[in-house]
């Protein structure tokens, strides 16, 4: 008898839909094929799917089983597609009746017929919906992903007897209640604080503006002043995900496959901090069948690159189009595939191989030529695309030692609070335009309606523009880090005191 | 020792495979036959047909069924030793047109009587 079964398929961040086929034949030689493009993960399917029926107290049909995924040409990866082609087998040799209403089945299974966490489950919803389908049959550890998407009865199965019962109608397994996101959202505790880094005010500061626009950061300073620490405790001042962010971030988490079982959305900004003997693909995403990178892992959040000028200058000049567009195309034999990659950039570096150049105590030990080699990492198009550069200097020593309390900044949440509140004014600013989230993602097209600035503040740009020497790139990125620091002292207007200190971050000391 | 008596196990089976398929009306050619790439179990003829047949022959269910022992390197073994036969016995083979292979599967008892036996013909 032959079944068909409805399941996904997805190149990159684009789903299909694949019908999967099974025949049991009740004659010819037994055996059990799979065809239609699988990949190796596909084809030990047949394995998994006999051991599992068999343990689920079921007879597995001694016949010729034939399995087709369509459509052919679409390449076929990873394990979900044990479920389907169990439950079309078991449906074939009539132990079960499928569902009247089409229904997706998505999910790996184990050698004892229950069900293991999978990766996509978040992506088969959105599909679900879009193509009208009411139910979906799903991993119970994945379930979670699903159950936000509204609209969508996601069924948790446990294991194959579970499902079988369910289908017979003797035990009806329950669809979960679909989630309400805002309520997922909202409980959020830093791990890292602001006020255990000593000293350090004005870096403190710029962490501030950045993480309020979303603005890219470079710090540059000897070793031990900090720069890590600053960077780490980022993280904790970032503002909340909005529900759309959140979706957008979700989806690329579920591909590929770092949401923990059981979990549903991501609620914190991505926070990844790649090592810097990271590939380039690594990095920026790609593979035969294209997987994100580390730059799309980090979407709507931040990508920490610690020691920067260590990293593969491939892999650094290969930021420049993601850095400036939001995404990055990846082409490869198989097809291209796109990956959103709107993230900030925190970057640090110290200031030579030895990292005492500039250091009032201590004498740098490099020749000229090291240094040169040193800093000719730091490209000039990628510096550009930067907004706020900062040196971070050593830390006194005596600031070390001032009684703790009294040493004590504030607080990340104080911080935190801050920046939601700029965040919301420029979410409330940008709510017409659906991609656009903060102030670094506006075009330059959008500056002129966004961005207004006073008479000082346009004569005072006007002159720094022309004494610095600065790129027409560099310009509207000051605007928009001005427009970041007006937000933050919630002036709808650019004021010359909101430019001047853009400005002081733009320069650096070194032209 | 123990070997041998696979061996010989072995042969009881062709044996019982042969009896079943003169019964359904097969003509023996050859049985067991042997060359430099390997052995075929028995070559018979099926109408106008010439069948070469692999038997598999095993004793309780413990290790699976003979089924499962036939897989495509199994098959593509026979389908040398077929191709070579056809090669060198030119003269047995003249008046045939078709060729398949087909399987006798047997699977016995632990006191040596028949539990099933099963034939398929065609594989591919």
């Amino acid at each position: 008898m032959l079944t068909k079964i409805l399941s996904m398929a997805n190149i990159g961040l684009k789903t299909e839909n694949v019908e999967v086929e099974v025949n049991v034949a009740d004659k010819g030689f037994p055996g059990f094929g799979i065809v239609g493009l699988s990949g190796k993960a596909v084809e030990e399917t047949k394995e998994r799917v006999k051991t599992a029926i068999i343990n689920s107290d079921i007879e597995f049909p001694t016949a010729k089983i034939t399995v087709n995924l369509a459509p052919a040409d679409v390449v076929k990866e990873g394990s979900a597609y044990d479920l389907p082609v169990a439950m079309g087998i078991i449906a074939a040799i009539g132990e079960v009746n499928l569902p009247k209403d089409k229904a997706y089945f998505y999910g790996e299974l184990s050698l004892d017929g229950s069900l293991r966490h999978t990766k996509g489950v978040f992506l088969l919803a959105l599909l679900a919906k879009e193509e009208g389908v009411k139910n979906i049959f799903v991993p119970r550890m994945s379930a979670n992903e699903g159950s936000v998407i509204e609209g969508v009865n996601v069924y948790p199965v446990d294991n194959l007897t579970n499902l079988i019962r369910h289908l017979r109608g003797e035990k009806l397994i329950e669809a979960l209640k679909s989630v309400n996101v805002e309520e997922i959202l909202s409980d959020i505790t830093p791990e890292f604080d602001f006020s255990e880094v000593l000293g350090q005010n004005q870096a403190k500061r710029a962490l501030e503006i950045a993480a309020a626009g979303g603005h890219n950061i470079f710090m540059m300073g000897p070793p031990g002043s900090g720069k890590t620490m600053l960077a780490r405790a980022m993280a904790g001042i970032l503002p909340n995900l909005t529900e759309k962010e959140s979706l957008e971030v979700t989806k690329i988490y579920s591909l590929t496959g770092n949401i923990p079982p059981g979990g549903s959305l991501v609620r914190q900004r991505p926070f990844r901090s790649p090592h810097h003997t990271t590939s380039q693909i690594g990095l920026i995403g790609g593979g035969s069948n294209p997987h994100p990178g580390e730059i799309s892992l980090a979407h709507r959040g931040v990508l920490f690159l610690d020691e920067f000028p260590e990293f593969g200058r491939d892999s650094l000049e290969a930021l420049r189009q993601p850095l400036e567009d939001g995404y990055v195309c990846v082409s490869r034999a198989a097809g291209s595939v796109t990956f959103p990659a709107q993230f900030m950039l925190v970057a640090a570096a110290n200031p030579c191989p030895c990292g005492h150049l500039g250091d009032p105590k201590k004498e740098c030990r490099c020749t000229g030529r090291q240094v040169l080699n040193y800093q000719k990492k730091l490209s000039g198009p990628i510096m550009d695309r930067i907004d706020l550069h900062l040196i971070v200097p050593a830390v006194d020593v005596n600031n070390l030692m001032i009684d703790k309390e009294k040493a004590c900044g504030e607080k990340s949440m104080e911080i935190k609070k801050r920046i939601n509140e700029a965040r919301k004014i420029q979410s409330e600013r940008f709510k017409k335009l659906g991609h656009i989230h903060s102030n670094s993602d506006m075009k330059n097209s959008h500056l002129k309606e966004f961005a207004k600035l006073s008479y000082e503040a346009n004569l005072l740009l006007k002159q720094a523009v022309n004494k610095f020497a600065l790129s027409a790139r560099s310009y509207f990125r000051l605007i928009k880090v001005s427009r970041t620091i007006a937000d933050l002292e919630k002036s709808e207007i650019i004021k010359e005191i909101h430019v001047a200190e853009a400005l002081q971050y733009r320069v650096r000391n070194d032209n | 020792m123990a070997k041998y008596k696979n061996y010989l196990k072995g042969k009881g089976g062709e044996e019982m495979a042969k009896e079943f398929l003169m019964k359904k009306g097969f003509e023996l050619v050859e049985m067991n036959y042997e060359n430099v790439i390997g052995e075929i179990d028995l070559i018979m003829i099926d109408k106008d047909w010439l069948v070469f047949v692999e038997v598999k022959l095993k004793v309780g269910d413990k290790f699976g069924t003979p089924e499962e022992m036939i897989n495509k390197r199994k098959l593509s073994q026979v389908r040398r030793i077929a191709e070579s036969y056809l090669v060198l016995e030119k003269k047995k083979v003249k008046q045939f047109k078709k060729y398949r292979i087909d399987a006798v599967c047997i699977m016995l008892n632990e006191d040596d009587t028949i539990k099933t036996i099963n034939y398929y013909d065609n594989l591919y």
